[in-house]
């Protein structure tokens, strides 16, 4: 059974109770910002000790009114998740059965392609033991039978947690339901470009999906693909053959000769 | 009769850049290819190969720099070298009948230089880049995660042929980089052209 979170930005009220429940549960530190940005998000992104932001996107509307566009930004536990793909350590970045991408602490390396790897940018490195982290989406939790602690704390019911397929189904019909109040451009995010993604959103545009801090179509980077794909079967071809090719060559043509007569 | 053919500065060097081209190419393949992450246990584990591969490939780049900056002006290929390198396949089945002879590094050698000085400036760029992630922009960490294996593979393919051809092809190759001399005899068979010069004077 695969799981998953959906968020619908529709309810979100900023309240920031998830955040807190996240640094709770998790056991992190409440870092406050040194000075005021001139916002109410907590902080500007998501860092190695703060896995869970409520952004609060201003939007400009057309009645040249401000709106903010709520959106909890964390870990998408992408089905075809790019720090997988990117990790050079064996068992460091891994998928539980029920489809939750999860960091190996102990296996991890600290090199950071992770979050090269990541469309979203939500893997962080922190400098205190030179390793990557990111919302667990609470496994700890998950495994024995609770929902994450987001989930559980969410006042408005703008947090669901269940099975993937359930949550997929009710996302479109909130949808739906959206449209029919006006908001003709109400859908799902659910980004193919990475085989779709464990953390739903409603959102009452979805054809903008910018404006609540979501890339359009993310995708593992090309270059990531490539490197972990043709390269690497280009690559152990050109070492392998070169060793070969040398030791045929020796069979075939042997040395040189080591010294050549004097003809003075 | 020995003829002198690389200070000991010059030895010291090129050991010194081997050693660290090693280090680092090996660390780089652990973390380069799951079924090579083995590798990583010989040099204490992921996390002391991550931390050390970085580092081996500084101390590359500066012996590296020095190495260039000693064999450079040896390393300009001209005209007799342009014939050397479209009879090279004639060179590689040890016929060398029409093979222009050699000054102090032939053609061959010349190209492998400028090969891992162009793969070397390429690996250090991007090595950068890929050292801590928090240095350089995404857009500069994507070109970088792609071209620094790219580079590496170039040059360590170019390193495979280069120690299969001072170790087990050109006989007394690898005494003259570790001692630095060599008879008349194999100056004339190799590098006729340098000994030429090195009479003349």
């Amino acid at each position: 059974m695969i799981v998953a979170k959906l968020i619908d930005t529709s309810l979100c009220i900023g309240c920031k109770a998830c955040e807190v429940a996240c640094q709770e549960w998790n056991d992190q530190e409440f870092k406050p910002q040194p000075e005021f940005l001139g916002t109410y998000q907590t902080q500007p992104e998501l860092s190695h000790n703060f896995w869970n932001l409520i952004k609060f996107n201003e939007i400009e509307q057309d009645n040249k009114m401000v709106a903010w566009n709520m959106s909890k930004y964390q870990c998408m536990h992408c089905a075809d998740a790019g720090c997988m793909k990117a990790c050079p350590a064996p068992g460091a970045i891994i998928r539980h059965a029920n489809g939750t991408v999860d960091f190996v602490h102990d296996k991890c390396v600290g090199c950071g392609y992770c979050i090269t790897g990541c469309p979203f940018d939500v893997p962080r490195l922190s400098p205190k033991d030179n390793k990557v982290y990111k919302c667990t989406l609470c496994s700890d939790r998950t495994a024995v039978g609770l929902e994450p602690a987001c989930i559980k704390t969410c006042p408005t019911n703008c947090l669901t947690f269940g099975e993937r397929d359930d949550l997929l189904f009710q996302a479109e019909a909130r949808a739906k339901e959206l449209q029919s109040d006006g908001h003709t451009s109400a859908g799902v995010y659910n980004p193919a470009g990475v085989g779709g993604t464990n953390v739903l959103y409603v959102l009452k545009d979805a054809s903008k999906p910018e404006q609540y801090g979501l890339p359009k179509d993310p995708t593992i980077p090309w270059t990531v693909s490539l490197w972990k794909g043709p390269l690497k079967a280009l690559g152990t071809m050109a070492l392998a053959g070169g060793v070969l090719g040398a030791f045929f060559h020796y069979l075939k043509f042997g040395p040189q000769q080591e010294e050549a007569p004097d003809e003075d | 009769m020995k003829i002198e053919r690389f200070t000991f500065t010059e030895r010291a060097v090129h050991w010194m850049t081997a050693i660290s081209f090693v280090y680092a190419g090996l660390t780089g393949l652990a973390l380069w290819s799951h079924k090579l992450y083995w590798i990583a246990s010989v040099f204490g584990g992921g996390p002391a190969t991550r931390f050390a591969h970085p580092w081996a490939g500084t101390v590359f780049a500066v012996v590296l720099g020095l190495m260039f900056r000693s064999w450079v002006s040896s390393m300009r290929l001209d005209a007799q070298d342009q014939v050397w390198l479209r009879k090279s396949l004639q060179y590689a089945m040890n016929d060398h009948h029409g093979v222009p002879d050699a000054g102090r590094f032939n053609a061959g050698q010349k190209m492998l230089f400028w090969t891992q000085a162009v793969a070397a400036l390429v690996l250090f760029a991007s090595g950068f880049v890929l050292w801590n992630p928090t240095w350089m922009p995404r857009a500069a960490r994507l070109i970088a995660i792609l071209v620094h294996p790219a580079a590496a593979l170039v040059s360590i393919t170019g390193i495979i042929l280069h120690i299969y051809m001072g170790v087990f092809v050109v006989p007394k190759a690898l005494h003259a980089m570790v001692r630095g001399e060599v008879t008349p005899g194999w100056a004339r068979a190799h590098h006729r052209a340098w000994y030429a010069g090195l009479k003349g004077k």
